[in-house]
């Protein structure tokens, strides 16, 4: 890819926001146009910007040196994990300004992502960890390929000490969120216990622990829901609660893209998405020893992009941040009263546990029965293809 | 039984049978099984990560949930857990997964009597 050419075509891109008076909505917070202007582009600015970069140091000694044509998956996935970094570490409400002084702590944040072999979440580790994921390097990913990735790199992230789960099959099970986010304390122990008994909270601890202690026992959950909203095209029905997980102050939002080219969905106006895009390429920025790196390049200082919601590619992974317990409760009561609006698909669903009897299914049991497919032989005796039965 | 695959695999059973066709078959096989829903699956055109399934048609016990029914799906293709499988309903919807299929069935039958449903990975991106 020609970056020039990338570079002009996003520059026309770079439309000033429409005076509406519709709020915009970036990443939980609402903000007005006509009066906070200077505000959201201070926020979208703070967002950590991973773009394509060239010249770095080549993946496993000898690969690429640059992820222009096939890293913008990646670099989306690195977008929404430094995001829930960002909260983790700093906060929602940090601010990022051009030249101003800042902490070790975002220092140690945007280190994670530099490109070279030993961040927690370089363009190297993700490219090499996915091959695990049946993916060679320089390979495209989808949302899920690189969610399930960051998942697993976010375990070496001591420092961070995340719980990140990914909700398959369209569920988040409450269940298996608590598990994780209180295992790896000591007493927590849920996995100790029989299933049935792990949403009995309190039967983890000791009886004398104080309900401000057990808060603390909760790791920070990274909520990922990888989804496909339609098959070409997203299903209408899910626009409403797709905007709402712009609104809700837990909200990482959504890596997705145009068919082909991923993007990092931020924030929305109207019927437009605002989003970061990673097809820029830079050079890669020299690792320093001081470990004040130049971040200038790593945080984009232009009115972000926007498209259609219509246009958006059906194969999305929406992003939530519970820094504790209570976010975590907040959060399952804000999705269970978006269900109950009328007229509006969910877009997931909220489960408490997964079905007791399928919790270790051997479902290969259920089919097929002898006695029912000789009824159907009687029934079916044309060379006709003819129905798997299934039984319980 | 088996070989049938790859030349089903190439037009979607809507085409490949009449609505006169698909009418009596469901008509058939419902009053020979009624408490069993008449389900198509069929892998979306444009899939490249998913297998396709040796079989289309389903008759699935109405009490059955979507979830189980989704575990039932991936187990026959042998994905492992964290490989991304969707069951789209008509071309369109994820069905809740604590829906029973009776319910799937009231709610997103076709006219012809079958309910049908299309498997997806996701898409890919990169440039």
């Amino acid at each position: 890819m020609d970056s020039t050419l990338t570079y002009d075509t996003l520059r026309f891109e770079y439309e000033d926001f429409p005076e509406t008076k519709d709020p915009v909505w970036i990443l939980g917070r609402k903000y007005s146009v006509i009066t906070e202007k200077e505000d959201i582009l201070l926020d979208v600015t703070s967002r950590l910007w991973f773009t394509y970069r060239k010249n770095f140091p080549a993946i496993g000694g000898t690969g690429p040196t640059s992820d222009t044509g096939w890293g913008c998956m990646l670099r989306c996935g690195q977008m929404i994990f430094a995001q829930a970094l960002v909260c983790r570490h700093l906060s929602r409400g940090w601010r990022w300004m051009k030249g101003k002084r800042q902490t070790n702590n975002y220092f140690n944040v945007l280190n994670a992502f530099i490109d070279k072999k030993d961040s927690y979440y370089s363009i190297h580790q993700i490219a090499q960890m996915g091959v695990g994921e049946g993916k060679s390097i320089c390979q495209w990913y989808g949302p899920n390929t690189v969610a399930q990735v960051l998942k697993k790199l976010a375990t070496f992230d001591t420092w961070s000490s995340l719980a990140v789960h990914i909700a398959m099959d369209n569920t988040v099970v409450m269940e298996e969120i608590r598990r994780l986010c209180r295992s790896s304390y000591p007493c927590a122990g849920a996995a100790a216990f029989p299933a049935a008994e792990t949403d009995l909270f309190s039967n983890g601890y000791p009886d004398e622990v104080e309900v401000s202690d057990r808060q603390s026992l909760w790791k920070p959950l990274v909520l990922l829901i990888p989804l496909r909203l339609g098959l070409t095209d997203i299903n209408e029905a899910y626009m409403e609660t797709l905007k709402h997980c712009f609104m809700m102050p837990q909200s990482l939002v959504v890596i997705g893209g145009k068919p082909n080219s991923a993007h990092y969905f931020i924030g929305y106006v109207g019927e437009e998405l605002i989003y970061l895009d990673p097809h820029t390429t830079q050079p890669a920025v020299e690792p320093s020893y001081s470990c004040h790196i130049p971040d200038e390049s790593f945080h984009c200082q232009h009115p972000p992009c926007r498209m259609s919601i219509t246009e958006l590619d059906p194969s999305v992974a929406v992003g939530f941040f519970c820094n504790t317990e209570e976010d975590f409760i907040d959060w399952c009561q804000q999705i269970k009263k978006l269900s109950l609006i009328r007229g509006v698909l969910p877009m997931f669903e909220l489960v408490e546990r997964q079905p007791s009897h399928f919790s270790n299914p051997d479902v290969s049991n259920l089919a097929p029965d002898s006695s029912d497919a000789d009824k159907l032989e009687r029934f079916f005796d044309s060379e006709d293809e003819d129905f798997e039965i299934l039984s319980l | 039984m088996q070989s049938l695959r790859s030349s089903q695999s190439v037009r979607p059973f809507k085409q490949r049978k009449s609505f006169a066709t698909r009418l009596e078959e469901v008509a058939g096989i419902r009053a020979k099984f009624p408490t069993k829903v008449p389900v198509i699956v069929e892998r979306y055109q444009k899939e490249k990560y998913l297998p396709l399934l040796d079989k289309t048609k389903f008759l699935v016990p109405q009490e059955l949930t979507m979830t189980q029914f989704i575990t039932i799906i991936r187990s026959r293709m042998a994905l492992n857990a964290t490989q991304a499988f969707y069951l789209l309903v008509n071309n369109k919807s994820l069905a809740s997964m604590s829906l029973t299929l009776a319910e799937v069935y009231r709610d997103y039958k076709d006219e012809d009597g079958f309910v049908y449903m299309t498997y997806a990975s996701q898409e890919m991106f990169g440039c």
